[in-house]
């Protein structure tokens, strides 16, 4: 299959995710949506690297998996200390600080 | 390919960075009570020792060396910076204890999380390759949102961390998808030197623009840029008051370090700075709005948290006049944007180690109102915090006034700037009158309420250092620019 099919549903894969962090008010979608982003990019960057022959995708695409993870890690840290001072992890509530 | 061990005593500052981190993740496991205070002395160990390290390479870094199949370089500019980063990481760490006792979460993860930030920033800025690039701002922003959430008495704390944390990971992955297109269209390059070899060919892919642009989108949260810029009040005004300066000052001077870099030598053809759709003009574009954005809500603050907050964004713009600048081929314009980086670092450091002093634990005074009398009450403090503010706002003889005035000199070169100048002038003097209510409450109001700071000794030496930092640059800026001058010369 040619590359662009590719290209195309990363893309697609990555506007999904952007809508998701910017239109989802759910901090736990919010974070699936960044998680699709990546993904896209990941997807992208194979893509590419299929059709160049060229490995340094491949590897650059473990990389991306292993810092998605590590984000996964410190974002969710960050929702449960938020969730336990407010019981919610609803973003329209977060506003503390909204002067 | 083999690999070469002895290529890692170059990079022996963030090698002690990351191993003092550990360390100290190791002690704290053992640590009860009192003893946690000695942790912070094993993080300012390591920023003393990585101090060492960067001095004692800067003789061997005259000419810049590559290193790991071009993934690093060793140059002056990352050298220069790196002794700026790890600066602000020993104030940090020298701000923080009291701060942290005072408020009642004093933990070793703390003191690690600083080094690892920091050794994220001195990657970022020696990174001349997409991955490495990715890796070094993941590794700094990371630490940045524990460091943001961990105050966990504080609703404030972990909002800010989920608006810092969101925006932030946003922005990764507008630069993972971002890198990709440019490895597709360069075919097959991540390396900075061997995308700008590629340039010409890539340039017929609308794909190679729009990874370009995403790139710098990703850059521009980082730097809190506008339109970019949405979560830096809330994520500065929640976070523990001494990770605001290290946030505000540090990860700030680390993506602009990466800017200047990628856009020196990755995106430096001529086919991507000029024109309508060249980054120059949008960039110069973004940086006037930021001026403006970030001056005009100031003015609004009666936060004097917030209030520095919303003027490190406008200083963000400043900033991008120089970088603007060195696109344009202004040739002091790159050493004009490391001054003022060295310059607003140390004064960003000190207006907020001022106001972690200030407060305690019932009782943070944050507003502008809380500040009277403390002209009378501590007139050392009120000094240094009048200096900080003065240096902000570009007064001489504080190092923020030179910092503005190089910058400025070097966007006068290039003729196409002149109105971006006028903007930037017109703004900081906008600028100096938000920063001078402050020091007219501290100083001509009368206090309504007893004042009792955090004390502590470590804070009481960072103001110290962060105040003769801040008048040393202002009475020889011209050394500081040397230093930072003999980068430019490639």
């Amino acid at each position: 299959m040619p590359t662009t099919y590719y290209l195309v549903l990363s893309f697609v894969l990555f506007l999904i995710g952007t809508a998701g962090v910017l239109l989802r008010r759910n901090a736990l979608i919010a974070l699936m949506g960044i998680e699709l982003q990546l993904n896209g990019g990941n997807l992208a960057m194979l893509a590419f690297s299929r059709e160049l022959g060229d490995l340094k995708g491949h590897v650059f695409a473990f990389i991306i998996i292993a810092l998605a993870a590590a984000e996964a890690a410190v974002g969710l840290a960050i929702l449960v200390a938020l969730f336990r001072g407010r019981q919610t992890v609803n973003l329209d509530e977060a506003t503390l600080m909204k002067r | 390919m083999s690999f070469d061990a002895t290529q890692l005593f170059a990079y022996a500052p963030m090698l002690i960075l990351i191993g003092m981190g550990c360390l100290i993740l190791l002690a704290e496991t053992f640590a009860q009570g009192a003893s946690r205070a000695g942790l912070a002395w094993l993080g300012i160990a390591g920023c003393v020792g990585a101090l060492i390290a960067i001095v004692a390479g800067w003789a061997g870094a005259a000419e810049p060396t590559t290193h790991f199949q071009g993934m690093l370089v060793v140059d002056r500019m990352a050298l220069f910076l790196d002794g700026t980063f790890v600066a602000a990481a020993l104030l940090t760490l020298l701000f923080a204890p009291p701060y942290l006792r005072e408020q009642g979460f004093e933990f070793g993860e703390f003191y690690a999380m600083v080094l690892f930030a920091t050794a994220g920033m001195v990657m970022v800025i020696h990174a001349t390759h997409l991955v490495s690039l990715l890796i070094g701002i993941e590794t700094m922003s990371l630490a940045a949102y524990v460091l943001t959430g961990c105050w966990r008495r504080s609703l404030r704390s972990a909002e800010g961390a989920i608006k810092y944390f969101l925006m932030g990971a946003f922005a990764t992955g507008f630069l993972v998808y971002g890198m990709a297109m440019v490895y597709g269209t360069t075919g097959g390059e991540l390396s900075y030197a061997g995308i700008a070899s590629k340039v010409p060919q890539a340039t017929k892919s609308p794909l190679f623009y729009l990874g370009e642009y995403f790139i710098l989108v990703a850059l521009g949260f980082k730097v809190a840029a506008v339109p970019f810029h949405m979560w830096a009040p809330d994520a500065y005004e929640g976070a523990p008051t001494p990770v605001t300066g290290f946030m505000a000052a540090g990860v700030k001077a680390a993506a602009f370090g990466a800017i200047v870099r990628l856009l020196g030598s990755a995106f430096a053809s001529p086919l991507l700075v000029f024109d309508f759709t060249g980054w120059a003009s949008v960039l110069a574009v973004l940086a006037a709005a930021t001026m403006t954005l970030g001056n005009l809500a100031a003015i609004r603050q009666d936060n004097v948290k917030r209030l520095l907050a919303y003027s490190s964004i406008s200083h963000a713009g400043y900033l991008l006049i120089g970088v603007v600048a060195s696109g344009l081929g202004v040739a002091s314009a790159k050493p004009a944007v490391l001054f003022y980086l060295a310059s607003y670092t140390f004064t960003t450091l000190g207006a907020f180690g001022v106001v972690a002093w200030i407060g305690n634990r019932s009782d943070e005074r944050l507003y502008v109102d809380d500040w009277a009398g403390v002209g009378t009450a501590r007139p050392a403090v009120a000094l240094a915090m009048t200096l900080f503010l003065l240096s902000l706002g570009g007064v001489p003889p504080t190092g923020g006034f030179f910092g503005k005035f190089y910058l400025f000199r070097a966007a006068m070169e290039s003729p196409q700037l002149h109105w971006l100048v006028v903007v930037a002038v017109v703004n900081s003097m906008v600028s100096v009158y938000y920063y001078l209510r402050v020091v007219v409450s501290m100083y001509f109001r009368d206090s309504t309420r007893a004042l009792a700071p955090t004390e502590g000794a470590t804070m009481r030496l960072g103001l110290l250092l962060t105040a003769i930092a801040v008048v040393l640059l202002g009475i020889f800026p011209g050394t500081v620019v040397e230093w930072a001058g003999s980068i430019a010369l490639k």
